[in-house]
Parts: structure tokens; C-alpha cells; sequence
């Protein structure tokens, strides 16, 4: 008999174990000025798929070399000098995103998260900053619903928006390459929003949208010809295709873009979104001409370009955008909590907001109170034929600079914090 | 109380052990006592555990024993549970988010709905047995998650529904601690009715059917209806733990109609043990609590370690966890009365 409650007793007690090992969330330290007295910094993005070259671990390390320069600028004065960088790979899918911004924020004592692309996952992430109250700095995801109906306290969106995006490369290729276009996109928040900010920009600028499709997403196949092959047969027969993918996948429609032999076709190419990880993963050979919208450009001054020698010799590439913006939203934060004195979530936000900012990413950065928008100034940017290529990721002459106000569309009315 | 011999039938079909049997052999005071302990477990699972993984353990619990339910007791073995499981998850956060109903009834409009989805499914699929089975409702679960894919307007396809709201009459769920004692009620009601429908004449001629449809059938059983039946049991029972994980994450991916997700659904009945019931509960247990584990270290390759786990038991415990410590205590027991 004493064995069989031997038995009971140390299955109880297996399952007790299963279930309590671990456990137990970062407790609150009571009135401390710093949550469990340091400041904990999380980047969740996409580390292994088609998102990861255009940010990425890179990404990670941009924070880093933030971390670093803010220990080094405040010395013994910084609010703390215990300020670590967790790291996570949402796989840029928003099941994942989700539970793995709950495990931050709640877990592993994250004051905010940074990065996110992929605006589905993007989107997600907002949510769990909002019901958890902890900041959020979105700089990988395009999607304006970010700051439209989807805004709240917490959720800042930082570094670019479709809006952005279409305003630039959606008006200039209708004014100058032609008035018909075939938009291709991913099928998901992001193309999605990305054909809609697109279409209004050409509609605006006199152009017509002739058609338009939405390819899966992620496109495992990584195969584009059927949407490639009808582009040159509808009618009117467009003279642009506008290709809203990104990243890894932005690279498999251009090189079949070429492969088709579209532009001999009469169709030119238009590109949503770029990075200057994409051309070099295509060689500027297969992009020159192609005008594009751009947040940041390494080589624009010396200012960004001590930055990329900076951030080169970290990593062994050339910053895109989203690096340069994780750097400087991390900067940001930390810069804000300094003033602060804590890391309050509400107090932080209340620093932020309105707040005028300059700096390696941002120029005539404003961080908008009404909607949490970061405009900043944006660039009209060409790809660089081979011939004017002088070194290795010089590959983009900036045609203009958007001002930040022009840049970014105006507050929306469907945002209430 | 019924005791049977060791036949070598018995002996040669490890992967369903009679699960019935074994407990039945157990004295009432330990079987009360387990159960004791159970509750105890489940009472007070959110104070050692972060409570998010806790509902994640619930609801997979629900999905384990409704697969357990046909695996187990019918001896069917569906790869294709994710579409009920993800049909309630989608009806349910749908009802939450445009009609606004308590997630209770949410959840029953989910479950209702993947049972009723059960119906034609099972009533094709029943009507093979084995590796055919297993291929059709996995066939008619691709279909479920390539529909809900290009439904977008409905289903947002990729982007998932978000923001699936935790109504319940005002009250202030968004503590996940508290909403896992919210749905605590839910589930024990939903594993109670698996115990029922298993120790009832009708899961008893299920059980019959799983070991000789021929007999079954000579005796006057309707074998086909009775299957069908158990698989819409079984499909409510998925649906209730699919509605009840799209309100604890408040948002429904495809994820939770994809094939992988019908795949660990059977990989914890394996783990728990095959014909158990309880075993599902515990294999849940354990799988989300090491997936979370992994996850949690910074682990990528999580699928790597549930699959050696689950090659690991198929060749060396083939009655799975809990089957393999009823089976010690049976035998235990069996040399005792001797």
C-alpha cells in the first residue's frame, strides 16, 4: 500500500514539476525609478527569412552601437549604465510576433520593442504594446494603419509608411516613365496597403492603375512569372509595372522581371520599397534607372557616412534605412528616458511627443503627438548606372530631398489615442 | 469492473493500449486521488507558470483528448483535427468581434460550427479506415485553410483577426492570469464530457468497433454511424479548445488551420498515450510547456527536439507517458491480487 501512494504521490509530483519549473514573471520593484532597475531593449524582427538582410541581426547590433554611444556620451551621469539588448525572430509571422512581444514585454522585462517589420506581425505587436503599456518604436513596417486606426499611446512608427513611400515613386514614374501601370503585390496588410497608397498617388498624378495583382505571401515558390507574363498582355497594355514586394522576394520579381526581357517589352519597372541591401544582392546592373523612394541614404553626407564607415566595420556591410533608424530610434528612447529620470512608460510618451529631433537618421524629425508619426525628411533616389558606380554600395544618386512635411501624409482621422 | 486476459492480439496492438481497462483495475481511492491531485494541478497552474502558457495548456488539452477521442476510442487516426480546431477558432473571434457576444457563447458558436463541419467531413471519411483516413481529413483540412486564405474580406488571410475581444459581461479579462480561471470551468466541462461519452455503452461500442469493426458490425452496430457520431464528438470538442485559443491570443491566424498544427495535435496524444484520455492532458502539458521552454532560451529549432521526443516514445514507449505508467502500476497491481 505505501508504494502505490509512493506512485500517486511522484506522478503529482511530475506533473507539478513539468509545470513549475521556470515560471514566474519579472516582479515589479515597487517605486524603483528603472523597472527591475535597468533598462532592457528588445528587437524583434525577422532573423531568418526574406527580411532578414534588409535588417535582421544587423539590426540588432545598430541598437548596440546606440547602447554604446549613449553609455559613452552620459558617462556617470546616465540614468543607468545597465542597459541589455534582447533579440528575438518573429519569422515575420504574427502568431509568433505575438507571443513572442507578450514574452518580452512580460518575461524578459523589455521597456520597448523595436523594429517589427512585416505589417501584419507589425500591427499584432501594437496591440500587445497597448494592452500591456510598454513602448513600441515600429521601424520595419510600412503599413499606415500603424498611426491610422490602428494608433494608441504606446505605438510609435518611425522610419517610413506606404504613404511615403507612393508619394515619392508613385508620382514621379507616372510623370516621367508612363501613365499606365500593373501594380503586383504581396498579398498581405502591407501590399495590400501599398497597392492602395500607390493607386491614390498615380490616380492623383493622372495616371491609371490597368491591373492588378496580389501574389501569396511569403511566396515559398518564390516564382512571379505568371503575374510577370499577363503584365505585357492586358489592354491597355501598361507602361509601369509597379512592384510593391519586398526584401528577399523583391529580388526573385526584379531578376525575373529581367529574365523576361519586360522593359524590351515597352514594360518599365517601378519599385515600392528598396533597400540598399537589395541592390546589392541584384548588382545595380540589373536595377539602373529605377527610381525609387528612399528614407535614408548612407553616402547623402559625412554625417551618415561616418555612421555607415561605423556600422561597416561592426558588420561588414553598408547600413539600409531600417539599421540607420534602429540606431536612432534606440538613441531616441534612451536619450528620452535620460530626461525622464525613469523609464515610466506614460512619462517617456509624454516626453516624446511633439518632440523635435535631428539626428544621423532623422532630419527635421518631428515625433507628431497626434498620431505618434516620426516624419522626418525623405529622399527621391535613382539607381546608379554600373558605368558611375565609384565603390562597393555606392549604388544610388539622390535626385531630391522630400521635406519632412510634404514627405508624410497629414495626421488621419481615423487615429484616436 | 470488467478484467480481461492478455491476449496476444492485446499484446501486438501497443499503440492502443485499452485505456479503459487499466484504470478500471486502479482502486477507487487512487483513481480519486489522481483526480484530486489533477484539480489541484489545474487550480493552481497560473501561479507557476506564466499564465499565457497556462490557457495555451488548456486549450490544448481540449484539442488532445478530442483527437485522443477518435485515435484512442475509434481507432481513427485523423491528420486533419486543425480544421475544426481552426474553424472554431476563426467562427469564434468573427461572433466576438461583430456581434460582440460573452466568449462563452462565442465559443459555443465556434464549437457548433466545427461540429457542423464535422458532419460531411467524417461522413466521407469514415468510410475508409487506416492510412486513408488519415489522408482524406487531411486533404478536406487543406481545403478549410486554402479557403480561409483567399476569403480574405472575412478572414483577413494573412494578417490574421485582431483584436478578438475577451467580453464576458464587463468583466476585466485581460490579465491572463484571470482569464485562465475564467475558462477553467469551460474546459473541465468539456473533458468531462469526453470521460462520459468514453465510460458510456455508446464509447464502449466505439471501443469495440476500434478493435474488430467486423464483430461490431455482425452484432447489429451500425458501424459507420457510430464513427461518424464520434467524429463530430470529436470535432466539437477541437472546436471548443480552437475557440477558446483564438480568445486567449485575441487573434486567429492561419497557423491555426495548418497542417502542423493537426500534426501536434497527434504528436501530444502519442506523447501523453494513445486510448488514455488523460494521457492527451498531460502530453498538452508537457509539449507547450517545452516549446515555450525552448523558445523561451532563445532556441530555434524547436521542431527538432519535439520530433526526436516523439521518435524517442514511438520506439521506446509506445503507450506514451501516461499509458506506460498505467501500464507499471497495472502490472503492479495484477501481481499483488495474485
Amino acid at each position: 500500500m505505501r508504494r502505490t501512494v509512493g506512485v500517486a504521490a511522484a506522478s503529482a509530483a511530475a506533473v507539478m514539476l513539468v509545470a513549475g519549473c521556470g515560471g514566474g514573471g519579472p516582479q515589479s520593484g515597487g517605486d524603483e525609478k528603472l523597472t527591475g532597475g535597468k533598462i532592457v531593449l528588445g528587437v524583434l524582427n525577422d532573423q531568418s527569412g526574406a527580411y532578414s538582410e534588409l535588417s535582421g541581426k544587423n539590426s540588432v547590433t545598430a541598437v548596440e552601437m546606440a547602447v554604446a554611444d549613449f553609455k559613452a556620451k552620459h558617462g556617470d551621469d546616465a540614468v543607468t549604465k545597465d542597459i541589455t539588448v534582447e533579440t528575438a525572430d518573429h519569422q515575420n509571422k504574427p502568431d509568433v510576433a505575438n507571443s513572442k512581444a507578450q514574452e518580452m514585454y512580460d518575461r524578459k522585462g523589455v521597456d520597448l520593442i523595436l523594429d517589427v517589420p512585416t505589417s501584419s506581425a507589425a500591427l499584432k505587436v501594437a496591440d500587445v504594446a497597448k494592452e500591456k503599456k510598454k513602448l513600441y518604436f515600429n521601424i520595419g513596417a510600412a503599413t499606415t494603419d500603424l498611426t491610422g486606426k490602428s494608433c494608441n499611446k504606446y505605438t510609435f512608427h518611425y522610419a517610413y509608411d506606404t504613404y511615403m513611400l507612393a508619394n515619392g515613386t508613385g508620382k514621379t514614374t507616372t510623370e516621367q516613365v508612363g501613365k499606365n501601370w500593373y501594380i503586383l503585390y504581396p498579398n498581405y496588410a502591407f501590399g495590400q496597403d501599398m497597392e492602395k497608397s500607390f493607386s491614390a498617388a498615380i490616380t492623383a498624378a493622372g495616371g491609371k492603375v490597368v491591373g492588378k495583382d496580389g501574389a501569396p505571401f511569403p511566396n515559398t515558390s518564390g516564382d512571379f512569372s505568371t503575374f510577370l507574363l499577363k503584365a505585357p498582355t492586358l489592354n491597355p497594355k501598361p507602361e509601369v509595372l509597379g512592384t510593391m514586394q519586398a526584401g528577399a522576394e523583391l529580388v526573385n520579381v526584379v531578376k525575373q522581371y529581367n529574365e523576361f526581357k519586360l522593359r524590351d517589352k515597352g514594360v518599365g519597372l517601378a519599385v515600392g520599397l528598396m533597400f540598399i541591401t537589395d541592390i546589392h544582392s541584384l548588382t545595380p546592373a540589373a536595377l539602373a534607372g529605377t527610381t525609387y523612394t528612399d528614407a535614408w541614404y548612407w553616402n547623402f553626407d559625412q554625417q551618415n557616412r561616418e555612421f555607415a564607415d561605423r556600422f561597416q566595420s561592426e558588420t561588414g556591410t553598408r547600413p539600409s534605412f531600417a539599421h540607420a533608424a534602429n540606431y536612432s530610434a534606440a538613441m531616441q528612447y534612451l536619450e528620452a528616458v535620460q530626461a525622464a529620470g525613469t523609464d515610466d512608460a506614460d512619462t517617456v510618451v509624454k516626453g516624446l511627443e511633439g518632440k523635435e529631433v535631428n539626428d544621423v537618421f532623422l532630419r527635421n524629425g518631428k515625433i507628431r503627438a497626434e498620431d505618434h508619426r516620426v516624419i522626418h525628411d525623405a529622399y527621391l533616389a535613382q539607381v546608379k548606372p554600373q558605368s558611375e558606380v565609384s565603390e562597393p554600395w555606392d549604388y544610388v544618386k539622390v535626385l531630391k530631398t522630400i521635406p519632412a512635411a510634404e514627405a508624410f501624409a497629414a495626421p488621419s482621422s481615423a487615429c484616436k489615442m | 469492473m470488467t478484467s480481461t486476459v492478455d491476449t496476444p492480439a492485446d499484446a501486438a496492438r501497443p499503440a492502443a493500449p485499452s485505456g479503459l481497462l487499466t484504470v478500471a483495475r486502479a482502486p477507487r481511492w487512487l483513481r480519486y486521488a489522481l483526480l484530486a491531485a489533477g484539480l489541484l494541478v489545474a487550480f493552481w497552474l497560473p501561479n507557476g507558470l506564466y499564465p499565457a502558457v497556462a490557457v495555451d495548456i488548456l486549450c490544448w488539452a481540449l484539442f488532445a483528448v478530442a483527437v485522443d477521442l477518435l485515435l484512442g476510442f475509434t481507432g481513427l487516426m485523423s491528420f486533419g483535427h486543425a480544421a475544426f480546431w481552426g474553424t472554431s477558432a476563426y467562427v469564434t473571434g468573427l461572433v466576438a468581434i461583430h456581434v460582440g457576444l460573452p466568449f462563452p457563447a462565442a465559443v459555443l458558436a465556434g464549437a457548433l460550427t466545427a461540429a457542423l463541419l464535422a458532419v460531411p467531413i467524417g461522413y466521407l471519411a469514415v468510410k475508409r479506415t487506416g492510412i486513408y483516413f488519415a489522408m482524406v481529413t487531411l486533404a478536406f483540412a487543406q481545403m478549410v485553410y486554402y479557403v480561409a486564405n483567399e476569403w480574405r474580406s472575412v478572414t483577413q488571410g494573412e494578417n490574421g483577426l485582431q483584436g478578438v475581444p475577451r467580453e464576458l459581461f464587463g468583466l476585466d479579462l485581460s490579465d491572463d492570469y484571470y482569464f485562465y480561471y475564467a475558462i477553467l470551468p469551460i474546459v473541465l466541462l468539456g473533458l468531462l464530457a469526453a470521460w462520459r461519452i468514453v465510460h458510456s455503452p455508446f464509447g464502449r461500442v466505439l471501443v469495440g468497433i476500434r478493435d474488430n469493426p467486423a464483430r461490431a458490425r455482425a452484432l447489429g452496430y451500425p458501424v459507420h454511424r457510430y464513427k461518424l457520431t464520434a467524429f463530430v464528438l470529436s470535432g466539437f470538442i477541437a472546436g471548443l479548445g480552437g475557440g477558446l485559443f483564438a480568445v486567449g491570443h485575441r487573434f486567429v491566424s492561419l497557423e491555426v488551420l495548418h497542417w502542423t498544427t493537426s500534426g501536434k495535435a497527434v504528436i501530444v496524444v502519442v506523447l501523453g498515450g494513445i486510448g488514455t484520455l488523460w494521457g492527451g492532458v498531460l502530453g498538452a502539458a508537457i509539449v507547450v510547456r517545452l516549446e515555450d521552454w525552448l523558445s523561451f532560451s532563445g532556441f530555434e529549432t524547436i521542431g527538432l527536439v519535439t520530433g526526436g521526443i516523439f521518435v524517442l516514445v514511438v520506439l521506446l514507449f509506445r503507450r506514451g507517458i501516461w499509458g506506460s505508467v498505467a501500464a507499471l502500476a497495472h502490472r503492479w497491481w495484477a501481481s499483488r491480487r495474485r
